[in-house]
């Protein structure tokens, strides 16, 4: 009896869990593959390492995140790579332009948010005023945004001043740059989990029609959900840059599909209204602790596409499986 | 408990294996290839891992580590980071950016790495680039076409990725040589993004546009599309053409006796690099420093160059290859010495 009280008692239990962290699939993923890969290469769990690991996916951690804000609603941005390419080149030229000081430097930040604000605003504009198919209108704007980037920086060059990269690859009172970016996105990340807006977006991608007949501004909503994508598509521009410390039209291409994969190894679901942001983050470190463990454990080069693939695949559907389940 | 001193024992076997071995010369190289859309990439690949086992025989173990995908730009920075957390010894890179590398190059340096980048060439101050000079290719390509044409004439050039650094050395390559040309006309400029599919429609577009052409000048797979849709017009007489290298062109090349010329730029880079890779590590100098091309950091391969003159005897060195198969050079272990002091 009382065994399968603890049965039914459990099982509840996990699944409120898992209802309530939506991550928590994605975290127990994470830390597999963080110890398969230490198992392969005991120097890649190394402060080193795990600071080399951090320094090159916060900027997919960060698109990931700005993707999934129009996910919540159940929408798609496919320019978020375009713009994280055109911000990047944006700020380089402006930092270039005005000398490289540290005035201009945050100066050109600043202007880097607001292009990626601008670009998420003409997104949300066509997408949730004008009513186009968010994949085929965001795809459209993506080629228009690497347009600009072109016009801005026809060729990738154009090195960033120093002291903008040796900030973001530097150390603070003996902690890198990069954790306390990672820190302050934690803490930004879970303040947004509680305000109204998140919970609204939710409840757009869970039905629009249900939250438009309950009162709510769908398309403002919806508008909010594409700018907020724009300005973490920027901070992840900033991201790139520090550790690329130069200007690329092309870098982000690329990037787009990965942060959608991100959002769905999160637990996040494409279809709306489910999901965390939190999730995202961790989904983008799975895509990168995935690409280094098929080397370590020493794939032949040919295989080495087939096999990430596969291991990103089976990832997704231990995280689905679980959620099923749980759901159920 | 015995699993355990079980492999301390072997662990400590390896690191005095380690330690003799790098008396006999033990050299770890990672190769890291950022994109994996062609086969010419994957010929490149191969060929260095020949080239790695050729050093067998002069007592030399080089042993070959491989990262190879469709990556992002971090995806390809990861693959540098790999490499330094297992301690390589050199890394030869066909970067996906020709900037966005600095950083993490000047933290291999630091970590006591070699870094050749091959194919494209990098700004970083800490890598060197043992490579063709992409200006020269096309500048080469122009300078045949030019000639052919007898000076004069109407051209098209059907060109690559806009804003790939490749294309846009290229690009200002045959710039350079159609502007000592006064009668030759340059009367459109395309990007087909090296695909083979848009190089044969947008010379489709050409011809519909331009009845009169004389000349193209066109890169790499592009230029078997933009054959194709010049032999559909039934022009292959009136019309010459830049080629390619792959064995399925020289197989047309030669059948239809066409009117064209390939630079080269073959697949063996990443061979000569590894070679170059391994004489540096053996801590030898190079006699003329890597100082050349915008970077200052660049050391050019020769450009092989296929025309009328020498078609014949290629196409029959690649008899009973695969279509997709490149013609390619490398410099062999002992070209590679002659470059060193």
């Amino acid at each position: 009896m009382s065994a399968i009280e603890t049965g039914t008692s459990q099982r509840p239990g996990l699944a409120a869990l898992v209802e309530r962290f939506p991550f928590l699939p994605a975290l127990v993923i994470l830390l597999a593959l963080l110890a398969l890969n230490g198992w392969f290469q005991p120097n890649s769990l190394g402060f080193r390492a795990i600071t080399g690991l951090i320094s090159t996916y916060l900027a997919l951690m960060m698109l990931s995140v700005a993707q999934t804000y129009v996910v919540y609603a159940g929408d798609v941005d496919l320019s978020v790579g375009a713009i994280l390419s055109l911000v990047n080149c944006v700020i380089i030229v402006l930092m270039e332009r005005w000398g490289g000081g540290g005035i201009a430097v945050l100066m050109a930040c600043a202007l880097g948010i607001l292009t990626g604000l601008a670009c998420g605003l003409l997104n949300g504009f066509v997408v949730a005023v004008l009513r186009l198919q968010a994949i085929v209108a965001t795809f459209a704007t993506s080629i228009f945004f690497t347009g600009i980037a072109l016009y801005v920086l026809p060729v990738a060059g154009t090195p960033a001043p120093t002291i903008y990269w040796r900030t973001y690859g530097g150390r603070f009172f003996e902690i890198p740059f990069v954790f306390y970016v990672v820190a302050a996105l934690a803490i930004v990340l879970v303040m947004a989990t509680r305000a109204r807006l998140t919970t609204q977006m939710l409840a757009v991608g869970d039905d629009a029609f249900k939250a438009f007949q309950g009162g709510l501004p769908v398309t403002a909503i919806r508008l909010k959900g594409y700018m907020l994508c724009g300005v973490f598509s920027a901070l992840a521009a900033l991201c790139i840059t520090g550790d690329t410390a130069s200007g690329d039209p092309l870098v982000g291409g690329a990037m787009t599909l990965y942060s959608v994969a991100a959002v769905v190894l999160g637990g996040t679901a494409l279809s709306g209204g489910r999901g965390s942001v939190v999730g995202s983050v961790l989904g983008a470190l799975i895509i990168g602790l995935i690409s280094s463990l098929v080397f370590y454990v020493g794939t032949p080069s040919q295989w080495q596409n087939l096999v990430q693939g596969l291991a990103i695949l089976l990832a997704l559907m231990l995280g689905v499986m679980v959620t099923r389940r749980v759901q159920r | 408990m015995i699993r355990t001193s079980g492999t301390l024992v072997a662990a400590a076997a390896a690191l005095m294996l380690t330690a003799v071995g790098s008396n006999a010369q033990d050299f770890t190289i990672g190769l890291s290839n950022g994109w994996v859309g062609s086969e010419w990439r994957t010929q490149m690949i191969e060929e260095a891992q020949e080239a790695a086992q050729k050093w067998a025989d002069k007592g030399v173990n080089v042993e070959v580590v491989v990262q190879s995908a469709n990556v992002d730009v971090p995806g390809q920075i990861a693959h540098v980071r790999n490499f330094i957390n297992q301690g390589v010894d050199a890394i030869i890179i066909n970067p996906n950016s020709p900037t966005a590398f600095d950083p993490v190059f000047a933290q291999a340096k630091e970590a006591g790495i070699l870094v050749i980048s091959t194919d494209a060439e990098v700004s970083s101050p800490d890598a060197i680039y043992v490579g063709i000079d992409q200006t020269a290719w096309g500048a080469a390509g122009a300078k045949w076409l030019a000639e052919t044409l007898g000076g004069k004439g109407e051209v098209v050039a059907i060109n690559g990725v806009a804003g790939h650094p490749a294309n846009e050395m290229r690009v200002a390559g045959y710039r350079s040589v159609f502007k000592d040309y006064p009668d030759i006309k340059v009367v459109n400029e395309v990007n087909a993004n090296w695909d083979q599919a848009q190089g044969q429609q947008a010379m489709q577009n050409i011809l519909a546009t331009y009845p009169n052409i004389n000349g193209v000048w066109v890169q790499d797979g592009m230029a078997a599309g933009a054959w194709r849709s010049i032999m559909d017009a039934g022009k292959t007489d009136q019309i010459a053409a830049t080629g390619e290298i792959r064995k399925d062109f020289l197989d047309l090349w030669v059948e239809n006796n066409l009117n064209s010329g390939a630079s080269v730029n073959p697949p063996g880079v990443m061979a000569s690099a590894l070679n170059v890779a391994v004489l540096m590590l053996q801590g030898k100098e190079l006699k003329t420093p890597a100082t050349a091309g915008q970077y200052g950091n660049a050391m050019y391969l020769p450009i092989p160059f296929i025309d009328k003159d020498n078609v014949k005897e290629i196409h029959a060195q690649l008899e009973g290859k695969p279509g997709h198969y490149s013609y390619t050079s490398s410099l062999s272990i002992e070209e590679a010495e002659a470059l060193f002091q």
